[in-house]
């Protein structure tokens, strides 16, 4: 009896943890961004033409966050849900651009200008994008995928990473948060 | 004169050529060793958009950039450690195929071993058990003296009968 229990008990054990596998979904997409509450890297990339008037033709963040807090969206042209998030995002830029900095950063697209620029159109994008061709920014901020975005404390520290298409909510969520830091 | 001219000329014009042959073949060499140490490092990190795929198997984009970087920070005279670290730095330990040999990444290069000691003392312990039950059980069978008595008189009997 004591032996059939045992043998009942590691088969229930090991069958947990092979569901707990299967469901567990995909954890990856959600790992904690490594620059937490560390200083995040600096970039300097070309703006698409339309910003330049008011930015000059390239864009550094540094100089930026001297100014305000800095919200770092990463996009490509082939990403579904990146479509989706972008009414928020000019929603919030709207909203509070006396507060924040948004800035569109377009990478893993290599060359996608013109596809680039009728994203930009389809949603009337007004906040400045930026081109990460050799996605060497990407790498940088330990991109896992598209749509990722980042909240940049105007001390250069990173508060928060979400993953995923972003929503209105969570948008104004963090700009309190970052404005209040 | 004019042959001794022209064969000159004809030395001057091959002379080169093992040369530059030599320098190509150094060249490719030396780009082939590249391109192996770029796939040797790579296959230690992980596709950040791929699933259990390294960035060497991995043809994703981010992947193609990555190696990019390792074969720039190579020949910028980068070392395996500090290129892994400068990927560490941005992706956290994740990045890392093969987990560091420190903090809670050491259950993973334990957790074998302990499986496999508890297993050899687990089954040890359930064979010695096992055995020691049976030789009980064979030591209860034994016949004692009635039976064996029994058994005598019939094989007797037996033999008694067939003479």
């Amino acid at each position: 009896m004591t032996r059939v229990l045992v043998v009942l008990a590691i088969t229930a054990s090991l069958g947990g943890l092979f569901l707990w596998g299967l469901l567990r979904g995909s954890p990856d997409r959600e790992v904690e961004s490594a620059r937490l509450n560390r200083q995040v890297i600096s970039f300097d990339l070309p703006l698409y033409p339309r910003f330049q008037g008011t930015f000059g033709p390239t864009l550094n963040l540094a100089t930026e966050l001297n100014d305000k807090p800095v919200i770092v969206n990463f996009w490509a042209t082939w990403c579904g849900p990146c479509y989706d998030e972008a009414p928020h995002l000019q929603a919030a830029w709207q909203r509070y651009q006396d507060d924040v900095l948004i800035i569109g950063v377009q990478t893993q697209d290599r060359g996608k200008r013109v596809e680039g620029e009728a994203f930009l159109d389809r949603f009337g994008i007004t906040f400045p994008n930026v081109i990460d061709d050799d996605s060497r920014v990407s790498i940088d901020y330990g991109l896992f995928g598209v749509p990722e975005t980042f909240f940049v404390r105007r001390d250069g520290t990173l508060l928060y990473k979400h993953t995923g298409p972003i929503t209105l909510d969570k948008l104004e969520e963090k700009i309190a948060e970052l404005t209040a830091s | 004169m004019m042959r001794r001219v022209l064969l000159l000329a004809l030395i001057a014009l091959l002379a080169p050529l093992p040369t530059g042959f030599a320098q190509t073949d150094d060249t490719v060499a030396m780009g082939e060793q590249l391109e192996a140490r770029v796939f040797e490092i790579s296959r230690k990190l992980r596709c950040p958009t791929c699933v259990s795929e390294s960035v060497a198997d991995s043809n994703a984009g981010i992947s193609i950039e990555m190696r990019n970087e390792i074969q720039a920070q190579l020949q910028a005279g980068a070392s395996e450690a500090e290129i892994l670290a400068f990927f560490q730095d941005r992706y956290g330990d994740w990045i890392l195929l093969e987990p560091p040999r420190r903090g809670i990444h050491l259950v993973v290069w334990w957790l074998p071993g302990i499986a496999l000691a508890a297993g050899v003392i687990g089954l040890t312990t359930l064979m010695v058990r096992w055995t020691r039950n049976a030789q009980q059980a064979t030591h209860e069978a034994q016949a004692d003296d009635a039976d064996l008595a029994r058994v005598r008189a019939a094989l007797q009997g037996d033999s008694e009968t067939s003479s």
